[in-house]
């Protein structure tokens, strides 16, 4: 059997660079003055926090953390006793259950938020989430209302973006209230130019997996690079981690070295990880010497790779279009399809995996079309499910039962190319 | 005489089968899981060498099948009951498309071309629609497993479940038995909720014949006439239907041995 066991630079500057955020985190929650927002991933305008000092915390990024650490049951348990719903998102449930248990984390101690931003239209619960934590902080949730994107172009109209601009100047001024400063242009303009440079990084990372083998897994190992993304992005610290784990992804390429000693399936995969059990997960298609070579999750924060950078010269608008139309959530499902298109066209991919969450109805709605899409289209495509953070969802036995059937029947058929794989 | 061997250790069941060079059947064992599963597969394959009166020695590959295949540590190899099954049932019904396999514990879907898996889909973490459904309204009915089926085709008006949880299903039943209901409607009720859940899981790989019906539920007459009904076209079936796992996976064992053979 083949097991993953590859830890290169990346990974350690990762841990590292993170357990400094982290311990920022904190020193805000002991009492160091630098105020803290909360926000959602889905097209994160990190750079408006960073011109400001804010120092951006994602419950998300911390609702995964305590699942990755095993630790998000009790958590979850506290919130159903609450009364929420074994249905309800459980992120929120883990991010709920930690607030109330002190927010205290193995990792950090989350601060209290001066503003809480809710960044993300396109699911309900997270407007639920943020206004609960409206009322359990007494903190008032900003709202950042961002239109779906509802044309075929896919592209955001003209009225959208000066829509999102006006919120973004009124969320200025709330910046300005809380902090007791007037923007620092200049400061602003820095984060982006920093952000779009780590943005062209990223996109390169993600255009090395179109090489055979690809020299990392673009669902395993990107997940690791996420972090940093949304967390460190617009820093000299987020610009050095990609800088690094770009030298040190493209020296594997070169070299021809990938994360398993054989590729023997290329596959693009949609949905969020299992999040409890992701080494069990990972260790399912790795024995199948498969490797992830594109992964839709890994543009829920931002799609960089088809072209999007943020521009220094026009910083509010570039964060208005990474909101409305570069990230994954807020783009409509054909456009969905497309992208995965792309990824099993130009990543010379051979299957699709759906790993569709139980406990997130909006995003997986509609998997079960994608599923049928695909396989007309003669993809070979798996859709199976479980949880990004309830640990109770996850069968393993269940889990690998399809896994393997999925892999033992294109073993023997030829792909759409008429090639065997 | 050589021989190759396929051991379904499945979540009720350890089915297994001994098959010859020219792949006929020579042995078959039935054995229950119980709780070690370690223990089963090794049971279940003395038992099939003692039925068949074959020495270990002559089988030449031994593969494990169904969720307790990794247990199957004496094996050469491990392949899933999805693939296993749609190989088994290619052996036997040779122009079989669709697989429709109904065991203890899940339903499933096979979508085939010559005796390889295209697609295939399976019922989740519930028991709906599964051999432990039927088992529960038997009980439920103070029934044998076994008579149920033969009873449902006796049905003239046979009632609307409201349910097809394992669970629930025995509340619905008491009200029907409650309110004078015949017991033949009552289990011509069942099979049918449950024949078109099947149909139901079973349509998403695409509903074409020829039909091969497998797994435990296959001995079920009841279900077999209820599937072929709603489907509007016949099904294969076979004594041996039972043991399509490990009819599969005895194919793979042999064709492994084969080209071991020629390999070397």
């Amino acid at each position: 059997m083949t097991e993953t066991h590859y830890q290169g630079k990346l990974h350690h500057l990762q841990k590292e660079l993170m357990s400094e955020y982290y311990s920022a985190l904190t020193a805000s929650a002991n009492g160091s003055g630098v105020p803290a927002a909360y926000l959602l991933i889905g097209g994160n305008p990190v750079e408006l926090l960073r011109a400001f000092d804010i120092l951006p915390v994602f419950p998300e990024v911390n609702a995964l953390q305590l699942a990755v650490r095993k630790q998000s049951l009790p958590f979850i348990q506290s919130a159903e006793f609450m009364g929420y719903s074994s249905d309800n998102c459980a992120y929120v449930k883990a991010d709920i259950g930690m607030y109330f248990g002190g927010r205290q984390t193995p990792f950090a101690t989350i601060p209290e938020p001066s503003l809480l931003l809710c960044n993300y239209v396109g699911c309900n619960v997270y407007l639920d989430w943020f206004g609960h934590l409206a009322e359990f902080t007494g903190q008032s949730a900003f709202q950042l209302d961002i239109p779906f994107i509802r044309s075929a172009s896919g592209k955001p109209s003209k009225e959208d973006i000066d829509y999102v601009l006006r919120q973004l100047h009124h969320l200025i001024g709330r910046c300005e209230e809380i902090t007791g400063r007037k923007l620092n242009e200049e400061k602003l303009r820095e984060a982006v130019r920093l952000s779009s440079l780590t943005g062209d990084l990223w996109s390169k990372i993600k255009h090395l997996t179109k090489r055979t083998p690809a020299p990392y897994d673009a669902y395993f190992d990107s997940v690791t690079m996420m972090a940093p993304l949304y967390c460190l992005r617009g820093t000299p610290q987020g610009l050095e981690f990609f800088e690094t784990a770009y030298a040190e992804l493209l020296a594997k390429a070169e070299a021809g070295i990938g994360p398993l000693e054989k590729e023997r399936f290329r596959y693009v995969i949609e949905g969020p990880p299992p999040w409890p059990h992701l080494r069990a997960f990972r260790d399912m298609f790795s024995r199948w010497d498969a490797v992830a070579v594109a992964s839709t999750y890994s543009t829920v924060g931002g799609l960089w790779e088809f072209g999007f950078t943020h521009d220094p010269d026009r910083p509010l608008e570039s964060i208005a279009r990474h909101l409305l139309e570069w990230n994954l959530t807020n783009r409509n499902f054909l456009q969905r399809y497309e992208q995965i298109e792309r990824y099993l066209e130009e990543w010379n991919a051979n299957a699709l995996i759906i790993h569709s969450v139980k406990s997130c109805r909006l995003f997986s709605a509609g998997q079960g079309d994608m599923r049928e899409y695909f396989t007309k289209r003669g993809v070979p495509t798996l859709l199976v499910e479980s949880d990004l953070e309830d640990p109770r969802y996850f069968s393993e036995a269940q889990m690998r039962n399809r896994i393997d059937a999925f892999f033992e029947s294109i073993a023997h058929r030829p792909t759409r190319e008429g090639v065997k794989v | 005489m050589k021989y190759a061997a396929g051991i379904d250790v499945g979540s009720t069941q350890t089915k297994c089968i001994i098959i010859d060079e020219n792949k006929q059947i020579v042995a078959r064992a039935l054995t229950d899981t119980g709780a070690n599963i370690t223990r089963a597969g090794e049971r279940g394959y003395e038992a099939v060498l003692a039925a068949g009166g074959i020495a270990r020695e002559d089988v030449l590959c031994v593969v494990g099948t169904g969720y307790g295949r990794f247990k199957v540590s004496f094996g050469d190899l491990q392949i899933t009951e999805i693939t296993c099954h749609a190989k088994g049932a290619s052996m036997l019904f040779p122009e079989t498309s669709t697989v429709i396999d109904m065991g203890g514990q899940d339903a499933k879907g096979i979508s085939v071309q010559n005796g390889e898996v295209v697609d295939f889909v399976m019922n989740d973490k519930c028991a709906a629609g599964t051999g432990r459904f039927l088992s529960t309204a038997a009980e439920t009915l103070g029934l044998a497993l076994d008579e149920i089926g033969a009873l449902s085709l006796q049905a003239r008006n046979p009632v609307r479940l409201s349910t097809v949880c394992t669970v629930f299903v025995e509340s619905d039943i008491m009200s029907y038995v409650a309110q004078g209901k015949k017991i033949e409607d009552i289990l011509g009720g069942i099979h049918s909720a449950i024949a078109a859940r099947t149909i139901a899981l079973v349509r998403r790989v695409g509903l074409k014949p020829s039909y091969t019906f497998t797994g435990g539920v296959s001995l079920n007459i009841g279900m077999v006439k209820m599937l072929e009904e709603k489907l509007g076209a016949p099904l294969n079936v076979s004594p041996d239907s039972h043991y399509m796992g490990a009819i599969g996976a005895a194919v793979f064992a042999l064709e492994h041995a084969l080209s071991a053979t020629t390999a070397s």
